[in-house]
């Protein structure tokens, strides 16, 4: 599932995998402290986990505070971890029964943690008018079986970042590039730019990167559905990646490969980040979220820009982002289930998209509602491809079985771009894994 | 004789110590020594043969790690049979043990030689070679990321400098295997190196004095007596090397992923990849288990055959 936010490589869970520590370990604190909490329902104390970026634990800390000061005898403790201990943590402690009441979750590991029962139903926690506040989407990718297990937080899609230095350098004229959906590039046009910095940049350097590497293989998907493909049929059980469209997306990113248009390193199991090719200027053009945005600015000495992805039978993204859950065996389902809500009221959403440059799951706060603090001319490409995630897309991305699919993604585009992998087998291989994974 | 009367002797003034008496000397002396190993046993019970058990247990499983597992009996041994994953990481792992203990062991007992030698300033060479053991795996694997960074990183800028082709450390299957060996061998040399040391200091200095009189030459001192005479250390780092390969897991994780395609993939973190990755925990610890009783033969081989184990001067 596409991952956001997850800037941190390593850390000390990955020691966790002796043989001994397979059977599993409970990790950090941070169950609910059921002895405050027998209250009223809007008081006692609750856990909320997360990982965060900087500027992500500023906004969740202010929005915590105005909570409690609204709720009289409330009190959430703010618990942030690195994102590479998130959720390996989470199953353990779910597993010992002392799982923090609310956690933040990305959707395609939602649908794991829905799909065995082990989140709080909140759907008597909001009306249907309430519901309806929500970008249709965004509400869906929260939901199993028709049933809310959590809120839409936030979201947060690719565009392609431009360094316009290097474009002019190469003798392109960047005041042609697009600037939305509707004078996206098509996969044509944005190839022949792609060859024509090839023939300018030296070796070393390269046209653009792509942000499928370290967990984010799914964002290859934004390519399958560009061409009107899908992995999975809609009864969420059959494959459907081994089709026409499946062919065309596949054999165009090997393209990638097989042109040079891409760092070799910079395949779906390498150890680097696309924004740190981009930031190091190793690449002309990259494939970047939103939430890098603040990242990009601070670090970068050159003149860039956003331009939409380019798009195919249609435009697409990938939907990323997160939603916040509570756990089915909260103490405080009450107290939880109110957090929640604030959190994705207009006020806080607001809040906290402008402050970390994400996106709003909220339809009153789509358009330019929102006052992006760092580089608000470029959020509006980012805010446009967002309207390109389709419901059938999302559909998909949030299926239980997205964990293992992603993994096989992972391997088996690997395979096909630096292993020669043909795309039929490729396609075979992956058909039998979702096949697998789905059951 | 002699010895068999004093036996006598003591056999016949038996009586002036009671049968019980000794009975219960012998108790509590068993007591104390009970006494002194039951903390130790609390704790390898609780943190590590409960653990194996469980791990045991869950291999015959199919969960998430939360929810109702499924009882599935040998299915998640028959899947591995037929994985070419996992074939392809024990091979990786088979061929980075056989690369890196003996050049760790190699590199070692050398190195101890010469510090054990009078070296000036010797305690700061051995600090030196020593220091990377007290460095976390993770973050000698992030900064071997850096060094072995194939647009930027410094060991390519170097080889281009003298007029060297850039290696494809991170999109090359050899090339990032051959990586991962170099810092797997830098991290571990000194490990090896304090052992040997050890070792060296225990033998006599006058084993060499003898054989520098019987004109032995340095080479002919270093294989007829030092070799022998770290024998045990030999076994015993044998057996440690050959277990740290085989749990190998912080470095590669780091350093490639597993990549490129399965290159560097080795059992550890094909297990963390099922166990935690992709949430098949049953499958996940089918591999551990796997990898606990490669282990467990290994040393049983080694501790069978090994003629030096318990070799002293």
């Amino acid at each position: 599932m596409t991952i956001s936010n997850k800037r941190v490589i390593g850390g000390a869970a990955l020691l966790a995998a002796s043989t001994v520590a397979l059977t599993g370990c409970a990790g950090f604190g941070g169950g609910s402290s059921s002895d405050e909490s027998a209250g009223d329902g809007m008081s006692g104390s609750i856990t909320f986990t997360t990982w965060a970026s900087e500027s992500e634990e500023t906004a969740f800390g202010e929005l915590i505070d105005q909570f409690e000061a609204e709720h009289e005898g409330a009190t959430v403790n703010l618990n942030v971890v690195p994102y590479d201990q998130m959720f390996s943590n989470i199953d353990a402690q779910l597993s010992s029964g002392d799982a923090p009441d609310v956690f933040r979750v990305d959707y395609g590991n939602l649908g794991v943690y829905s799909s065995q029962d082990q989140l709080l139903d909140v759907s008597s926690y909001f009306s249907d008018d309430e519901i309806d506040d929500f970008v249709p989407a965004m509400w869906e990718a929260v939901s199993y079986d028709g049933v809310p297990y959590g809120v839409p937080h936030q979201t947060d899609v690719s565009a392609l970042l431009v360094n316009l230095d290097m474009l002019e350098s190469a003798g392109f004229d960047t005041s042609t590039l697009p600037t939305t959906q509707d004078d996206a590039w098509t996969w044509d046009e944005f190839a022949a730019v792609a060859g024509d910095l090839r023939e300018a940049l030296p070796s070393d350097k390269y046209p653009f990167v792509y942000n499928w590497q370290l967990g984010g293989a799914p964002r290859w998907f934004s390519w399958l559905f560009q061409a009107d493909g899908r992995f999975l049929e809609s009864d969420g059980t059959t494959p459907a990646i081994d089709s026409p469209a499946g062919e065309q997306a596949l054999d165009f990113t090997k393209s990638f490969f097989e042109n040079d248009w891409v760092p070799p390193t910079s395949s779906t199991k390498a150890t680097t980040y696309a924004d740190s090719l981009f930031a190091e200027e190793t690449t002309a053009m990259a494939f970047i979220g939103s939430f890098l945005v603040p990242d990009m600015d601070y670090f970068n000495e050159f003149e860039w820009t956003s331009v939409p992805m380019p798009r195919d039978v249609r435009g697409a993204t990938e939907l990323g982002g997160n939603a916040l859950v509570a756990t089915k065996d909260t103490a405080n389902p009450d107290l939880a289930a109110a957090f929640l809500k604030y959190m994705v009221s207009a006020d806080a959403m607001n809040a906290f998209c402008a402050a970390t440059n994400e996106l709003p799951t909220r339809t009153d706060l789509s358009g330019d509602a929102i006052e992006f603090a760092v580089r608000p001319d470029v959020m509006p490409v980012f805010v446009e491809q967002a309207t390109t995630i389709e419901p059938q897309d999302v559909q998909q991305v949030t299926s239980p079985a997205m964990a293992a699919i992603n993994t096989a993604l992972q391997d088996q585009l690997e395979a096909a771009f630096l292993g020669g992998q043909s795309t039929a087998d490729t396609l075979a291989n992956l058909s039998a894994a979702i096949e697998e994974a789905a059951q | 004789m002699t010895a068999t009367s004093a036996r006598g002797t003591v056999s016949a003034s038996a009586p002036a110590v009671p049968r019980a008496g000794r009975r219960a000397a012998r108790f509590r002396e068993a007591l104390v020594g009970w006494g002194f190993i039951t903390p130790n046993l609390i704790l390898m019970s609780l943190f590590l043969f409960a653990p194996i058990l469980w791990a045991i247990q869950l291999s015959f499983q199919e969960t998430r790690g939360f929810g109702d597992p499924d009882w599935v009996g040998f299915d998640n041994y028959v899947k591995m049979a037929g994985d070419p994953v996992f074939w392809r990481s024990l091979a990786n792992t088979m061929v980075f043990t056989i690369v890196t203990v003996p050049i760790d062991m190699a590199a070692g007992l050398g190195l101890a030689v010469l510090l054990n030698s009078a070296l000036p300033a010797r305690g700061v060479f051995r600090t030196m070679i020593v220091l990377p053991m007290v460095i976390s795996g993770v973050a000698t694997g992030m900064i071997a990321v850096t060094m072995f960074y194939q647009t930027n990183g410094i060991i390519n800028k170097v080889l281009q400098a003298i007029g060297l082709d850039p290696i494809a450390w991170q999109s090359e299957g050899a090339p990032a295997m051959i990586s991962v060996m170099i810092v797997a061998v830098w991290l571990r040399v000194g490990f090896n190196m304090v052992i040997y040391l050890a070792g060296l200091q225990g033998i006599s200095p006058e084993l060499y004095e003898a054989a520098r009189i019987d004109g032995a030459t340095r080479w002919q001192q270093f294989r007829a007596i030092t070799v022998p005479l770290v024998g045990p250390s030999t076994f015993f780092l044998l057996i440690m090397n050959v277990i740290a390969s085989f749990q190998v897991f912080d470095l590669i994780f780091v350093m490639t992923g597993g990549g490129p395609g399965d290159a560097t993939s080795v059992l550890v973190t094909y297990a963390y990849r099922n166990g935690f990755q992709i949430r098949e925990q049953g499958y996940g610890a089918a591999i551990g288990v796997v990898i606990l009783i490669i282990t467990l033969i290994f040393t049983f081989i080694q501790w069978k055959t090994s003629r030096t184990r318990d070799l002293v001067e």
